[in-house]
């Protein structure tokens, strides 16, 4: 059997315990129910949350000053959104102003961050002044309500105008951005199944290991096979994975754009490449950032006894990809220079760096490159990782050459 | 040595962590033979069945497998049953029989017919879509041999197939090898048992401390001691006892002694002209431990005995 028969052998036997097990279930439906709980979670506590995180004016005025102030917020956040303004809440004035103030903020049931007395022309803000936001913002309120208080006295406000819209197809500006976000939202995607997959991979081997079955497969084929077909089989196991989260999120996703569709309009982020050659590359790059840290991490795994040590290499290998990540999203938003470059060559941040060119730009050729790139480490990996697996669990060198990659080896020295 | 070589080695040397494991290894097997590696725990016979077939690879020294210098690419004609048994637990038995074809290229569906076939045979066919945690040690390591077996191999390397095994599963498993030898098939096995390898095998090699200290056909060895001689006589003293070796024991009433390099009748004719009126005498040939124990030492053959105590012990 050639290498390619004896991995396909190692990644089938693999793929079927894996998918067949009743553990697959709940592999499939954690991140689905991670999600869920997510958005649950984030509808259930934004309204409340928002609430306490805004802050509350107690303003300490006559009517007259309450309500222009009142109308000018009312104005304002129609256009800018009512979370970008302080809570404005009337109190009547005491006679002492100063201590009712002093009251009303030490008053905890009252929740006040500021204090607000005074008349539009002497304004007097009282309060800790740690709110940057609520002190800028409580100024434009009064430099309005006087704006608009003087215009409506000399009888020159302005009517209101509406904007005259004409629609073009494109901006250069929103398509850039767009497309900046789209990168970035695949290799977040990229990352997070990969790191999903990570502590499956490093404790791949330990199976074999503990079952004592390591031999007999060192016995019948290369040991090269034994980590392609792992790799092959966890990559089989990823994309059923990857298929049924992309069609249960994904339906979500296109019904909320169709029903959000009716009320905004959602912005255009056709990447350059065009999205049939985009998904392609997305399922290649994903591929080749799979086998990558997976070689890698089958490499470290095999030197791990047992299941402890395994979760002890886990964290160290988290923080790698967290690093690499980093390291891509660089490629996306930073601007050519030393570490632009070394995102799109440094192997393990290749792919996630492509597919975030492929967003921004329309050239094929680089996408070749990259992709024989990462193949030639994948098989470099591969190797070094079935060598030191020889080396030290095994406990044998091999005399063969190093890009040898099957069942030739070089005879032992007489 | 007329039949081809299934397996030959020269000068094998393997050391793990700059301690000596094998040193100097010389084997030769035989196409078609029952071939037995005899050997204490740490002798070293493991290590040579791994480097024979390319599990791990020597330091020094050659070796040729089915006529290939590369025994991995012989892959395909290898059965082989290591000493560390390994299933995939949650496999089911006629899985796990053909998954082990299928590493050395038979395809899956054949496998599955011939493993239903071995499994029937060997009266275990109610445990064909059995799991294999659900069967016992014995059985589990029955189902592991068919493994070993089922691409039918022209070679299977066996590594302490008997240890583990109550005595009716090694008397089965004796008479497997037997089957398969008799079929054309290479065996070669290593054992601590010397009454697997005296029953079953042709040649044999002694392995002790790493090094080979026999390596031959087990009547050879066992020749390599003189016959034993035991002799009652009704006489007690006379001039008779000139003809016995200096070194013959008095045990009770019988003396026990190597025959003389002069042969029998010359030692008959002394016995009679000497008047011992022999009343019994019989000479014996020495049995391999005898011989193994000559050969490679009374403590190895010690630590052979007590390991098949233990042995036992655990099957029981």
């Amino acid at each position: 059997m050639n290498l390619w028969e004896s991995a396909w052998v190692i990644a089938r036997r693999d793929f079927v315990a894996s998918v067949f097990s009743r553990f697959f279930i709940l592999f499939l439906l954690a991140p689905i129910a991670l999600i869920g709980f997510m958005i649950f979670f984030n509808v259930a506590t934004e309204r409340q949350d928002r609430a306490a995180s805004q802050p509350v004016v107690a303003v300490v005025t006559d009517s007259v000053t309450a309500t222009a102030l009142a109308q000018t917020r009312a104005r304002l956040a129609g256009n800018a959104g009512e979370q970008n303004f302080p809570i404005l809440r009337n109190v009547d004035p005491a006679e002492n102003v100063p201590a009712q103030a002093r009251e009303l903020l030490a008053d905890e049931s009252g929740n006040y961050t500021a204090v607000l007395s005074g008349t539009l022309d002497r304004p007097v803000l009282t309060g800790p002044m740690r709110s940057e936001f609520a002190t800028r913002r409580m100024q434009l309120l009064v430099d309005e309500s006087r704006r608009t208080a003087a215009l409506e006295g000399a009888h020159a406000a302005p009517q209101p105008v509406e904007l005259d819209r004409v629609v073009t197809e494109q901006a250069s500006g929103s398509l850039a951005t767009g497309r900046r976000l789209l990168g970035q939202g695949t290799q977040s995607l990229i990352f997070a199944v990969t790191l999903m997959l990570a502590t499956l991979l490093l404790s791949t081997l330990v199976e074999e290991k503990t079952n004592k079955i390591i031999e007999i497969l060192a016995a019948s084929v290369p040991l090269e096979s034994i980590f392609l077909g792992k790799l092959v089989a966890m990559l089989g196991i990823s994309l059923v994975g990857l298929g049924l989260w992309t069609g249960v999120i994904g339906s979500g996703v296109l019904l909320f754009f169709q029903f959000a569709s009716n009320f905004i309009t959602l912005p255009d982020v056709s990447p350059a490449v065009g999205w049939p050659l985009f998904i392609l590359l997305l399922l290649l790059y994903y591929t080749m950032n799979f086998m990558l840290l997976g070689a890698l991490f089958l490499g470290i795994g095999g030197q791990a006894t047992n299941i402890r040590e395994v979760q002890t290499i886990s964290m160290p290998v988290v923080l790698l990809q967290l690093m690499v990540l980093m390291l891509a999203m660089n490629a996306v938003s930073g601007t050519q220079g030393v570490m632009y470059w070394i995102a799109y060559i440094f192997p393990f941040s290749s792919p996630m760096s492509m597919i975030a060119l492929a967003a921004k730009s329309g050239t094929l050729w680089p996408h070749l490159l990259a992709l024989a790139w990462q193949a030639f480490w994948v098989f470099l990996i591969v190797r070094m990782s079935s060598r030191l697996f020889r080396r030290t669990v095994l406990k044998s060198g091999t005399t063969g050459s190093f890009f040898n990659f099957g069942f030739r080896r070089k005879q032992a020295a007489n | 040595m007329g039949a081809a070589l299934a397996i030959e080695a020269k000068g094998l040397f393997k050391s793990f962590d700059g301690k000596l494991a094998v040193r100097g290894v010389d084997v030769s097997v035989p196409e078609g033979s029952i071939y037995g590696i005899l050997g204490p725990n740490g002798a070293g016979k493991t290590t040579t069945l791994r480097m024979l077939l390319g599990i791990i690879e020597p330091d020094a020294g050659a070796r040729s497998l089915l006529g290939n210098d590369h025994p991995l690419e012989m892959a395909r004609v290898v059965g082989y049953l290591p000493e560390e048994r390994g299933l995939y637990p949650a496999m089911k038995t006629r899985e796990a029989i053909a998954f082990m074809g299928a590493l050395r290229g038979l395809p899956l569906d054949v496998g599955r017919k011939r493993a239903e076939i071995l499994l029937q045979q060997n009266g275990l066919g109610d445990y064909v879509d059995k799991p294999i945690k659900s069967l016992s040690k014995g059985m589990a390591q029955t189902i592991q041999l068919f493994g070993t077996i089922v691409h039918k191999p022209k070679l299977i390397v066996l590594d302490e197939p008997f240890s583990g095994l109550d005595a009716i599963n090694q008397g089965r498993l004796e008479h497997m090898i037997r089957d398969v030898a008799a079929a054309g098939t290479t065996v070669i096995f290593s054992t601590h048992v010397i009454h697997h390898a005296e029953r079953l095998c042709e040649r044999i090699a002694i392995i002790a401390g790493g090094e080979v200290r026999f390596e031959g056909l087990v009547s050879d060895a066992r020749e390599r001691l003189r016959p034993q001689v035991r002799l009652r006589t009704r006489a007690a003293e006379g001039k008779w006892r000139s003809a016995l070796p200096k070194d013959a024991a008095l045990d009770d009433d019988h003396w026990t002694f190597e025959l003389p390099k002069t042969g029998i009748e010359p030692l008959l004719k002394a016995l009679l002209d000497g008047g011992a009126g022999i009343e019994e005498l019989s000479v014996e040939r020495r049995g391999l431990h005898d011989a193994f124990v000559a050969i490679a030492g009374e403590s190895a053959a010690r630590e052979m005995e007590a390991e098949e105590a233990v042995a036992s012990g655990d099957a029981a």
